[in-house]
């Protein structure tokens, strides 16, 4: 893994609503197989700073470039890029016209044209790394929180993607199930995945990343590995963050 | 910023009323009186009445009106099908981000709302005529959904909106394009917003058809008005068409409304 090539590029971004400033002059790099977890309180930026990686946000300045892709030149295909990026929501966002298969099977066969018996194998598959094997035939209406979200990961991986951004993955789940989704993140970090993550939970950030990113009033504040942030954390508005939420 | 976002579990389903129908039995009707049961019971009793005890003129009607049911149903349902598609094209264009698409779209729906269908009907009718000769049943046909795919395409507007936006999020981020957003998630979970709205407006345009009587297409107003100027029976006429319009809607309104809690009962979720 050398330093120099980093997957994912944010340089010097920037986005102002009317007044408001969402985003100021972040960069951050990613490395291959890296996995960097952004806290911060709400309304810092973080969920954006995370959606203009697969630009699902709009900016005012500043480049995104992921795996040699420049999200925001106009020639840009982003349908192919987004491909290589899977994206788990807080609110799971499962289609809920389809079966659990379905969801999990719709784009590689109508984006990568896998066929059917090949996307349901890789489905049933991610369904037993995902722990929910006995679920393939029911709508997600059926399901719990934990489980729907379980099922919007492994969704995402079926297009088997380079990177995996989570915004926010167990804010709307009830406190039972949040164990289980963050067991399953971890299991996808120790198989080498490129991960982003923006969580409230410090536990989670503690064991499974690389890198802890503080952001704040749309800044990056302070970042460095979780052993030094958590126990040495050098920036006054880190600490109070800190001594507030643990 | 995105730190409160609704879960989709928020969202309630969307009721789209748009008026002009007839109205769709309730919930709350299901007793053994209800205004649909009466106007039912009604409408059928005085049919049977009149054909038991009087059944001259009315069983002569009765046999020389169906030609015109025909009718009255084939430019509805041609109708209907081609609202569709130019509802379709309509609520998209309204939801287009591409500013001329979007003008144009909601231009068409601004004119035609602010135009009487009996005047639409004619000008469409003798415009056309006024190019090329086009059989009158395709004149009305075109007349008639002209005016309708413009309500169409606000039905097809509320109900893509009233999906969340988080599903075409989900859908962008693995890929899809707008396009293949819009029909493979979007569309598929907005047809059972749009479809009962859509029942309501065939209902809506059965009547209205009776408008195309005065452009020389055979519906069943149109039948019934040949059958008087031959007959003078003018009051007996016209008491047999206004009862085959009241059943037929009065069957069709009950439909939508079975259609509807099928719909509403799957869609709890």
């Amino acid at each position: 893994m050398s330093p120099a090539d980093p997957i994912i590029r944010v340089e010097n971004v920037s986005k102002h609503f009317d007044t408001m400033v969402a985003l100021d002059q972040v960069s951050l790099f990613v490395q291959p197989g890296e996995k960097v977890v952004i806290i911060g309180p709400s309304g810092s930026g973080k969920s954006t700073l995370l959606r203009t990686i697969n630009r699902l946000e709009s900016i005012t300045a500043g480049s995104v470039v992921v795996d040699g892709f420049d999200l925001y030149s106009p020639a840009v295909d982003i349908n192919k890029v987004r491909m290589e990026v899977g994206m788990v929501f807080q609110s799971f966002n499962l289609f809920p016209h389809m079966t659990v298969l379905g969801n999990l099977t719709i784009a590689p066969m109508k984006l990568k044209k896998t066929p059917r018996a090949e996307a349901e194998a890789v489905a049933r598959r991610l369904l037993e790394k995902v722990g929910i094997p006995d679920k393939a035939d029911v709508y997600p209406v059926k399901l719990s929180g934990g489980q729907q979200q379980r099922v919007a990961i492994a969704r995402a991986l079926a297009m088997s993607p380079k990177i995996m951004l989570f915004d926010e993955p167990t804010s709307a789940l009830d406190p039972e199930m949040i164990g289980e989704v963050l067991d399953v993140m971890a299991a996808l970090a120790r198989e080498g995945m490129t991960m982003v993550v923006v969580t409230h939970e410090m536990g989670f950030a503690r064991e499974v990343a690389d890198r802890i990113i503080f952001m704040d009033g749309g800044r990056i504040v302070e970042e460095a590995p979780p052993a030094k942030f958590f126990t040495a954390p050098e920036h006054p508005r880190t600490r109070k963050f800190l001594e507030q939420i643990l | 910023m995105n730190e409160d976002k609704k879960t989709s579990q928020d969202i309630k389903p969307v009721v789209i009323e748009v008026g002009d129908g007839a109205a769709i039995p309730s919930r709350r009707d299901r007793g053994l009186v209800s205004a649909w049961k009466l106007s039912f019971f009604f409408a059928v009793a005085t049919l049977a009445y009149l054909l038991i005890f009087r059944p001259t003129p009315y069983w002569r009607l009765f046999k020389f009106l169906p030609d015109g049911i025909l009718v009255t149903f084939q430019v509805t349902i041609l109708s209907i099908l081609l609202a569709i598609v130019i509802g379709l094209l309509t609520g998209l264009g309204r939801i287009s981000r591409n500013r001329t698409i979007n003008l144009v779209a909601s231009t068409y729906v601004e004119i035609v709302r602010g135009i009487p269908l009996l005047v639409q009907l004619f000008y469409i009718y003798y415009a056309i005529g006024h190019f090329v000769k086009v059989p009158d049943m395709v004149a009305a046909v075109v007349a008639m959904s002209f005016c309708y795919g413009a309500y169409m395409g606000e039905v097809f507007r509320a109900g893509i909106l009233s999906i969340s936006h988080g599903q075409t999020e989900a859908a962008r981020s693995l890929g899809f394009s707008r396009t293949q957003t819009m029909f493979f998630v979007i569309l598929p979970q907005a047809w059972r917003t749009i479809l009962p709205p859509v029942g309501n407006e065939f209902i809506a345009l059965l009547k209205d058809t009776s408008l195309v009587s005065i452009l020389a297409v055979s519906d069943l107003l149109r039948r019934g008005r040949e059958f008087a100027s031959e007959s003078f029976l003018y009051f007996e006429t016209y008491t047999m068409v206004a009862l085959i319009y009241l059943i037929i809607t009065l069957i069709l309104s009950k439909l939508v409304s079975i259609m509807e809690e099928r719909l509403s009962r799957h869609v709890t979720r």
